[in-house]
């Protein structure tokens, strides 16, 4: 890879970026649908507060899992069939097409899991333990979530599919991320050691990458 | 020029005088005997819950007057209304959970009155998200106020089902949001005058934002009615002298 | 905190949220203006 492929990554970065600002869908849309299910939950199982301390931080990964894998996919981030001839004509690289898009993924995601966690915290009053590790994680799942959902993106690539197609075909792919973010919360407040699952979240992100990078072109061009 | 300029900045001049007077009073008027000090963020924090509903039978107003004469005016009033209401919504929230946390310990309660406080947060949210989606002033009001109406209609099933929710699964009865009533009089005036000076604050800025959606529905306008010259017209034919 | 610590961090979420909220209109209604090419 040379120096040009991190640059035509930092490009599609910026143009994510920018789309986000213009359009605003993570903000306007993703953020607030993620942040009213967590309202919804105790209105539907109650709102004892040993309860919701008990399933609130669950709830939170859950949300994430399922809500937060939109910001890879709609309008904003896919691109249209002419857009994707015009990248391919220009000399994009499909491979740093696709870090690039998974990078602004995982920032947007990043944002949605910081916003949503704060709701998160005020609605199931869940105690904050390990903030290094806690950090850690919310990191780590960014990249995985951002990562499964911009390949599946690439691998669907069509605009008649239903806007559940991604999220249907990231949710079982996302459980080495959920459990391991959950187990690791648990495991925080309990103080075992959480080395295990993070190794195991390490890996979705790995082997996600890896495939990402090596079927960008192959994508591109079916 | 001048004296437009002056003219114009008179909104801000309003906010920040009838602020200055509720923050003085809401200084000087005595402690709770049961809240202590703690009773002052009442004094923002009922006002921008008052605001928050205002706003939203506003935007209600709004949609139903856009609705029945087409006038983009009541559009106008209405989406200002909508996202001065959602500032005002979150705020009120912000602030009754800042009052809560040292009262109660906890940041939140699941109370009829905040739930349903945090559900109308959502729904403006989703009224303002809508209007995004779309740059034609005349599309952007026949579906907001739909919208609009829908929610504002809809409001009032959603606290009757939250309320009878509450009274089937009562929360402690020490959770009241605005604690024991306000009886002393200067303290109730300090709670008047925030009223009043949070409406001033809601007048103000619904003149400000109704002046920048103007603005902006022209200058989506202008850009959309610039003619762009066919390149063909670039070219013209040379004159070569010839008499027609 | 202190009472008078909480009383200090509403009132400034308070006021300083509405600074920015009313800042981002007056300089929203500036830019625009400036781009439609008013000069008044």
């Amino acid at each position: 890879m040379t120096t040009g492929f991190w640059h035509q990554a930092a490009a599609v970065v910026h143009r994510d970026l920018l789309r986000e600002r213009r359009r605003g869908d993570v903000l306007w849309i993703t953020i607030p649908f993620g942040a009213i299910a967590l309202l919804l939950v105790p209105l539907a199982v109650g709102t004892d507060a040993i309860l919701l301390r008990q399933i609130g931080p669950g709830m939170y990964w859950v949300i994430v899992m399922l809500f937060g894998v939109l910001v890879s996919v709609g309008k904003a981030s896919n691109e249209t069939l002419p857009q994707q001839d015009a990248s391919a004509l220009l000399g994009l690289d499909p491979a740093s097409g696709f870090v690039g898009r998974a990078t602004s993924a995982t920032l947007l995601l990043l944002i949605f899991e910081m916003v949503v966690g704060v709701v998160a915290v005020g609605l199931y009053d869940i105690s904050i333990i390990g903030i290094p590790w806690l950090i850690v994680t919310l990191i780590i799942v960014a990249i995985g979530l951002a990562l499964l959902g911009t390949l599946t993106g690439s691998i669907v690539n069509s605009t008649s599919a239903g806007t559940a197609l991604v999220p249907l075909l990231v949710a079982p792919l996302s459980v080495p991320l959920l459990l391991g973010a959950t187990q690791s919360y648990e495991g925080l407040r309990l103080g075992h050691s959480i080395l295990s699952w993070v190794l195991l979240m390490v890996a979705v992100v790995l082997i996600v990458a890896i495939i990402g990078v090596l079927t960008a072109r192959p994508l591109q061009e079916m | 020029m001048q004296a437009q300029t002056r003219n114009r900045q008179w909104p801000w001049v309003a906010i920040v005088l009838s602020l200055a007077v509720a923050f003085t009073l809401s200084m000087v008027s005595p402690a709770d005997s049961v809240q202590g000090d703690l009773v002052r963020i009442m004094y923002v924090h009922v006002p921008a819950a008052w605001l928050a509903y205002l706003a939203f039978f506003v935007t209600f107003v709004g949609s139903v007057g856009y609705l029945i004469t087409k006038d983009l005016r009541w559009d106008r009033i209405a989406a200002a209304s909508a996202e001065i209401g959602v500032y005002f919504t979150g705020l009120a929230i912000a602030l009754g959970m800042i009052w809560a946390k040292p009262t109660w310990g906890v940041w939140w309660t699941w109370d009829a009155r905040l739930t349903l406080t945090a559900i109308m947060f959502f729904v403006y949210l989703g009224y303002l998200a809508l209007r995004r989606t779309t740059d034609d002033p005349v599309v952007r009001a026949g579906r907001s106020s739909v919208l609009g109406v829908l929610g504002a209609l809809q409001i009032p099933l959603v606290h009757f089902s939250v309320v009878w929710w509450r009274t089937l699964h009562q929360p402690p009865s020490l959770v009241r949001p605005d604690g024991p009533a306000i009886q002393d009089p200067l303290m109730l005036t300090a709670l008047t005058v925030g009223v009043l000076a949070f409406t001033v604050v809601y007048g103000s800025l619904m003149v400000k934002r109704i002046e920048l959606i103007k603005l902006d529905d022209r200058k989506v306008a202008i850009e959309q009615s610039i003619e762009r010259p066919v390149a063909g017209e670039a070219v013209t034919v040379p004159d070569l002298g010839a008499s027609s | 905190m202190s009472d008078w610590g909480w009383v200090a961090f509403a009132y400034a979420v308070a006021y300083g949220s509405l600074g920015v909220f009313a800042g981002s209109i007056a300089v929203r209604i500036r830019n625009t203006r400036r781009s439609i090419g008013e000069t008044e």
